[in-house]
């Protein structure tokens, strides 16, 4: 075990507008006595600290005004429980204070044991734009490329492209692009082809392990590994997003492992 | 410490690596389920300590950044280290300020914090963070670690990886491969390829790994991933290209990848594949 917080370095001096130490203590002193033009002036001060935490705690979870927002209560927070008595410099009492009251705010928010809504809809986002790009290119975008039409950092796309992996209803569930009604939800489009691949598979040699996996996810195997198909030509195909065809084929392959490891 | 790290990076000291670091720890709580606010804790004073790497470590130059991740019940420890010329004078010369409020952060978020010089220069910053909602793995790494064999010029465009137990390797190279794989400008066809043979990798390559970790390092070039994993088990790299799920899905890794090489790497050999996006 090691030892707890060894080699204390000093208080960050926050950038913001030069203040001798002298003129910070004197606001505060005017700040306890309820001064509220001091209060301001220190807010102002300190300001540039919460923005500071507020663009570096998780970056990519929720909108900026938000964080900033929470930061900005944190340091209100901070400024009234600071005591200059006890001599220890403002900054290393409000980045924990500060810091402390988001992380509360999202304990309050779910984010405990939910996605972020920011981080579901931000998913949704980058599925539709690489649907529409593919359309319009003929071929699958880059992240790059996903990020610069959705004005998004390439890491809030991975972000995303690894939510739709992680998360069954993420994309199943949410109506696509265009849809008009519950009935063309991802999940039913796919309901509706199984019928079809049934028929196709009638007189395929389909070997016992590959024959417990669910029809659909048979076919998009075979068009994957036997045709050479892509995966967006597969989507095209099949009429699901590209990345649903990313999870179908993730999730058929583990189970046809888990299958292969039990026959074996 | 004495055990052995679960996962261990060695990679350049470039600001974009740091994404790298940030999607192994996601994928490390997915694995352990660490909760969504605890995470966050742990992305953000990791990414400072890392970013301390990048912007001071090696005065504006280039060098290795190391991070490791140890997992036990209810803590995780996460140590990321450099080779440069220390941060501590930096710190205690009270003039780089932002350097300051990510030190800040990084003592608010980790209940446990300690900072070392490394033997022959560097820095060494060690966070333990608790993770009450973590379940243990069922195995944890305790022999045959090897870190990643990363050095030199290549590691300007190599990332080396080790990472145990598989549980953990499951979660966490397909995720490293999709990061490196934006980089190599890939569409995102072929970041899905390139998780499916990570995927296969794993199940496929453990178990002949030497010991109890999954060596990978992947090299990044224009539209190219290169990647060499082990050492593997002599006699075994060709059995994990060939192996196959059967009729109608075939050898994943053969179909997936445009390139296959077997090394020999004294008793053991190296895997060597390549993904190239060919669009």
């Amino acid at each position: 075990m090691m030892p707890a917080k060894t080699a204390l370095p000093k208080a960050p001096r926050e950038a913001g507008t030069p203040m001798s130490p002298a003129n910070e203590a004197l606001l505060f002193a005017r700040h306890i006595e309820g001064d509220l033009a001091a209060r301001e002036a220190l807010v102002r001060r300190f300001m540039p600290l919460a923005r500071s935490l507020a663009r570096r705690y998780d970056r990519s979870s929720e909108p900026f005004e938000d964080l900033l927002q929470v930061a900005s209560l944190g340091l209100l927070k901070a400024l009234d429980r600071f005591d200059p008595a006890l001599g220890h410099p403002f900054a290393s009492f409000a980045v924990p204070t500060i810091l402390g009251e988001m992380r509360r705010h999202f304990r309050d928010a779910g984010w405990s044991v939910h996605v972020p809504r920011g981080s579901q809809e931000r998913a949704l986002k980058v599925r539709d734009a690489q649907e529409r790009l593919a359309n319009a290119q003929g071929r699958a975008p880059t992240v790059n490329e996903l990020a610069q039409y959705l004005e998004l950092s390439a890491e809030e796309v991975i972000d995303a492209l690894q939510a739709i992996q992680a998360y069954e209803s993420l994309s199943l569930d949410a109506p696509r692009p265009g849809a008009t009604d519950e009935a063309t939800s991802y999940g039913d489009a796919m309901g509706a082809e199984d019928a079809r691949y049934e028929l196709v598979e009638l007189d395929a040699t389909v070997s016992a392990v590959l024959g417990r996996i669910p029809a659909r996810e048979r076919e998009i195997l075979r068009m994957r590994f036997v045709e050479d198909l892509t995966q967006t030509e597969i989507a095209d195909r099949v009429g699901i997003s590209q990345m649903q065809v990313s999870r179908l084929l993730r999730r058929s392959l583990d189970q046809l492992r888990a299958l292969t490891a039990t026959t074996s | 410490m004495g055990e052995s790290p679960n996962v261990c990076l060695t990679l350049s000291n470039q600001p974009d690596n740091v994404l790298v670091v940030r999607e192994t720890l996601s994928g490390m709580a997915e694995t352990v389920g660490v909760d969504g606010v605890d995470l966050n804790d742990i992305r953000t004073a990791v990414t400072e300590a890392c970013n301390n790497v990048v912007l001071h470590a090696y005065e504006g130059g280039e060098g290795p950044l190391h991070v490791e991740v140890y997992l036990s019940a209810d803590t995780v420890e996460v140590v990321v280290r450099d080779h440069g010329t220390g941060i501590m004078p930096h710190i205690r010369s009270d003039e780089e300020e932002a350097l300051g409020i990510g030190l800040s952060i990084i003592q608010a978020l980790a209940p446990r914090v300690e900072f070392k010089d490394v033997d022959g220069g560097g820095t060494e910053v060690r966070m333990e963070f608790t993770t009450p909602t973590a379940h243990p793995l069922a195995s944890l790494v305790r022999n045959g670690f090897r870190p990643p064999d990363v050095a030199g010029a290549e590691l300007a465009t190599t990332t080396g990886l080790a990472v145990g137990p598989d549980a953990l390797a499951r979660k966490v190279l397909p995720r490293v491969l999709c990061v490196l794989a934006a980089r190599a400008h890939f569409t995102t066809d072929r970041i899905s390829d390139a998780e499916l043979v990570a995927d296969a990798l794993v199940s496929e390559a453990f178990a002949p790994s030497a010991g109890d970790h999954l060596n990978v390092s992947v090299t990044v070039e224009p539209r190219s991933l290169a990647m060499r994993v082990g050492p593997l088990e002599s006699g075994s790299a060709e059995r994990v290209i060939a192996s196959s799920l059967g009729d109608g899905v075939g050898p994943v890794i053969e179909k997936l990848t445009d390139d296959r090489r077997v090394a020999a790497d004294g008793p053991s050999e190296m895997l060597e594949l390549r993904l190239f996006d060919q669009r």
